[in-house]
């Protein structure tokens, strides 16, 4: 995580004399800023498009057996599911920069049904995503340091099968070996009295889970990126003054690689949100993937939209952080 | 460490025996903590944590006592923090909780609940009829408060005197109690909705703490229905019952409470866990429309009951885990009648039986079902494949839940159903099959039953309201529109300390006050 937000701050924070450099750089920040919110609102109404789509209602889907008809009508009214899509959309998304995230089917605000699962979701995507990057950087530099030898071809191997592993059966042989065959690591997440996992170790399994499939997916693009810098110049001029090949990788190769390995970051930053429905389900830890998958179930749109809200902002700022690294480092050689 | 030595103690001086005979006896001896699974006459020790999982879903978390409970895992927090009326029995269907004993007038109508002596909220203060009156009067007023109280105004539940709760019924109803069962949970008189959430119960355990579902509940030292042996009871909330199952597995939690049969398949190589059945826990009829429709003669719905391989459905859908049923819902009830004849496979008559009805089996006939519960949609699947064996074409459709009970359930002329409370032929018998019933799944007016039922709600003496609800069974096993094959088990997984756990179907499941830890 660390590397990713320091060139970026290098690139809003220059000597104060470069001011006529540093105004078109804010500028480009901007707009770029601009272009991953403009993403974020077009999901969020597509999140309210696609609710609106599912057959049923959230009236219906949370009423009880033997409720009336007018009973449901009167729910319905109630949620202000009779308004027009457009109108819930604009009044929910009005209320966004207050903070007020609406209320669910159930009737609770949508910020305190988030408030317990977002940050155990972000604390392991963030587990995740760190192991997935050291995890990639390590291998692809390992594999880089050799082309084409044994070391190399074995970890092109792994790693394309590691990516295309279903997290699912990832999941399943983790909790078979680690958990019910050696005792090692507890099988599932059990919450204590914060709303936090109850140990430690409990987060093992579901991080090693998520963050397996990833470091397959960007040990592969850090080790292509790395292959293009070894074919550059002045690497090749500082292989031929004999420096030190782990320098070479550091100093030379990393610099021009990192653009490529932070998008592909990034990137997995929504795979992983995206794997951890599945994850979350199997490890019952207490995220927000089974959030969503209980609030689509009830059609519960402003929950749906909660979620895809907290966890689009979590992405995109990790996107824009990908874009500010390319544009410092790139920027000035388009 | 003191507590755990006087418990091993305890488990050599086996059942009954003097602490003194524990105490020669412990210096030589190994103390066998693993007593054999489930052995009966053992004494209840206090003392330890039950860790339970129980299933629900973390978006549709309640902690309203009259809300709409969707996860199991609520109900159990909330029936142990707070007290019914009445509870789900053993001998008799319903027993005593809360109100410790009740009578009607002579006709049937007014029903008069003397509340259990000694009973008092967890902030001490005593129980009084005025918050039982108000506690019932927000259940009624609840969107489902009619189905939760049916036949009951809200202008008809009364406080008499200070321990007295009366409730008046728009007509005679001998079976009145048996409502109060489920979710006639009280609360304090005024309790603030914004309150809700911590306001004190009068239940067997207190709330410690309460975190997303979560719950860390500690014994009531002072309840009315005697004194715990738990120290406390965690819930843990589980999404999927494969997380739950292998939480137990691996030693996480020490009761899976309604984890299911395939859970039960995967432990039954193990030594070390329990394997418990409630019989009748989940009915999962398959309901053909008598009203109108292909199935409106009552012989192509008897052969369609003669072409279904029960013991197959039994062993394959449930996976063994469940038992053969007679076309006859609440068969967890004392009044079940268990004397009408089985059911069993008549291809022949079937067969004959659609030819004298002129049933065109020409056609194809579709049945509706959706995976709301595990064994739903293979129960329509092998159905399919057996009517196929006594000419009826079967084209089976899976639904979207949602869909489902918008559009099929109540109109369709064929699909599958269940029902969790099974201990009560009334029950069913007023939900489902009286005509004016709001949840008539059959679409069926047979006068003959309704005369019946209305016969055996008025009539006060035992024996004879007995007999009428023999009448009524035997009606409902010759005519109509439900194909009851079989019963699945309620399945719990427990580690091998637990003892004392409840035995009964459905809501029965929450029972945990008498449950201990041998160990």
């Amino acid at each position: 995580m660390t590397p990713t937000p320091t060139p970026a701050g290098g690139a809003t924070a220059p000597p104060a004399g470069r001011l006529h450099r540093l105004l078109p750089a804010l500028g480009r920040a901007g707009v770029l800023a601009v272009r991953r919110l403009g993403l974020l609102v077009t999901l969020l109404a597509a999140a309210f498009a696609a609710v609106a789509l599912l057959p049923g209602d959230a009236a219906n889907a949370t009423s009880e057996r033997g409720e009336t008809t007018t009973d449901t009508a009167a729910r319905r009214a109630a949620l202000g599911l009779d308004r027009p899509l457009a109108e819930r959309f604009w009044d929910w998304m009005t209320g966004l920069p207050t903070g007020d995230l609406g209320t669910t089917a159930h009737g609770q605000p949508v910020t305190s049904v988030l408030a317990g699962p977002l940050p155990n979701t972000l604390l392991l995507g963030g587990l995740a995503l760190a192991a997935s990057l050291l995890g990639a950087l390590a291998l692809g530099g390992w594999a880089a340091l050799r082309p084409g030898g044994r070391l190399d071809r074995t970890i092109a191997v792994l790693a394309t099968a590691a990516f295309a592993l279903p997290e699912f059966v990832l999941s399943i042989g983790l909790l078979l070996v680690f958990s019910l065959w050696t005792g090692w690591l507890p099988a599932v997440t059990l919450t204590g009295a914060d709303g936090a996992p109850a140990s430690w170790d409990m987060l093992a399994l579901p991080a090693l889970a998520l963050a397996l499939p990833q470091i397959g997916w960007n040990t592969r693009i850090a080790r292509a990126a790395l292959a293009d810098q070894a074919a550059l110049p002045h690497v090749r001029a500082a292989v031929l003054d004999g420096l030190p090949r782990y320098r070479i990788l550091t100093h030379h190769m990393l610099p021009g690689a990192l653009p490529a390995v932070a998008i592909a970051t990034a990137t997995s930053a929504g795979m992983l949100l995206g794997g951890a429905v599945v994850v979350e389900t199997l490890f019952n830890y207490p995220g927000i993937g089974n959030v969503l998958a209980g609030a689509i179930a009830d059609r519960d749109t402003p929950l749906v939209a909660g979620v895809v809200a907290a966890t689009g902002a979590a992405i995109s700022t990790l996107l824009l952080c990908a874009d500010l690294i390319r544009e410092r480092v790139l920027g000035e050689r388009p | 460490m003191g507590v755990t030595r006087r418990q091993l103690l305890w488990a050599g001086a086996g059942i009954g025996a003097a602490g003194a005979l524990a105490a020669c006896s412990s210096g030589t001896g190994e103390p066998r903590n693993a007593a054999p699974t489930g052995a009966a006459g053992e004494q209840p020790r206090t003392g330890g944590t039950l860790k339970v999982g129980a299933l629900g879903r973390a978006s549709a978390i309640t902690r309203d006592p009259h809300g709409t409970q969707a996860n199991e895992s609520d109900y159990l927090i909330i029936s142990l923090l707070y007290d019914t009326l009445a509870i789900p029995g053993d001998k008799t269907n319903t027993a005593p909780r809360l109100a410790a004993s009740w009578k009607p007038s002579d006709d049937l109508k007014t029903w008069r609940f003397t509340l259990a002596d000694g009973a008092k909220f967890h902030d001490d203060t005593p129980v009084t009829a005025d918050d039982v009156v108000w506690s019932l009067k927000r259940l009624r007023n609840t969107p489902a408060g009619k189905s939760r109280l049916p036949g009951i105004q809200p202008e008809g539940i009364k406080a008499e005197d200070a321990k007295t709760v009366v409730l008046v019924s728009d007509y005679p109803n001998a079976e009145l109690p048996l409502l109060t069962r489920l979710t006639t949970f009280v609360l304090k008189k005024d309790t603030k909705d914004d309150a809700i959430a911590g306001a004190p119960g009068t239940g067997p355990f207190k709330l410690d703490w309460y975190r997303d579902g979560n719950a860390r509940l500690v014994r009531n030292d002072d309840w009315y229905g005697g004194k715990p042996p738990l120290d406390a009871i965690e819930v843990r909330i589980f999404e999927s019952p494969q997380a739950m199952a292998n939480a137990l597995l691996a030693g996480q939690i020490d009761l899976a409470s309604n984890v299911g049969a395939v859970a039960a398949r995967t432990a039954e190589a193990r030594k070390d866990v329990q394997i418990l059945r409630r019989p009748n826990d989940m009915a999962m009829p398959i309901v053909m429309r008598t009203a109108d429709g292909p199935f409106a003669d009552a012989r192509v719905r008897e052969a369609l009951k003669l072409a279904v391989d029960r013991d197959a459905m039994v062993k394959q859908v449930l996976s063994g885990y469940g038992s053969v049923a007679n076309d006859i819902l609440g068969t967890g009830d004392p009044a079940f009648a268990r004397d009408i004849p089985q059911r069993k496979r008549d291809l022949d008559k079937a067969r004959q039986l659609l030819a004298d009805a002129g049933f065109d089996t020409g056609k194809t006939y579709d049945l509706i079902t959706t995976e709301d519960i595990a064994g739903l949609a293979e129960s329509a699947t092998l159905f399919a494949t057996q009517a196929r064996e006594a000419g009826v074409k079967i084209n089976v459709v899976k639904q979207e839940s949602k869909v489902f009970w918008d559009a099929t359930w109540l109109k369709a002329p064929l699909y599958t159903s269940y029902w969790g409370t099974n201990d009560s032929v009334v029950f069913l018998s007023s939900k489902t099959m009286v005509s004016d019933s709001g949840m008539n799944e059959t679409g069926w007016n047979e006068p003959a039953f309704d005369e019946t039922y209305r016969k055996a709600m008025a009539t006060s003496d035992t024996t004879e309201r007995a007999k009428l609800l023999h009448q009524l069974q035997e009606i409902e096993y010759a005519k109509s529109g439900y194909l009851l094959w079989g019963m699945a088990d309620g399945i719990d997984l427990a580690g091998s300390a637990v003892r004392g756990l409840p035995k009964l179907p459905g809501y029965g499941r929450v029972q945990l006050e008498k449950a201990w830890l041998a160990r």
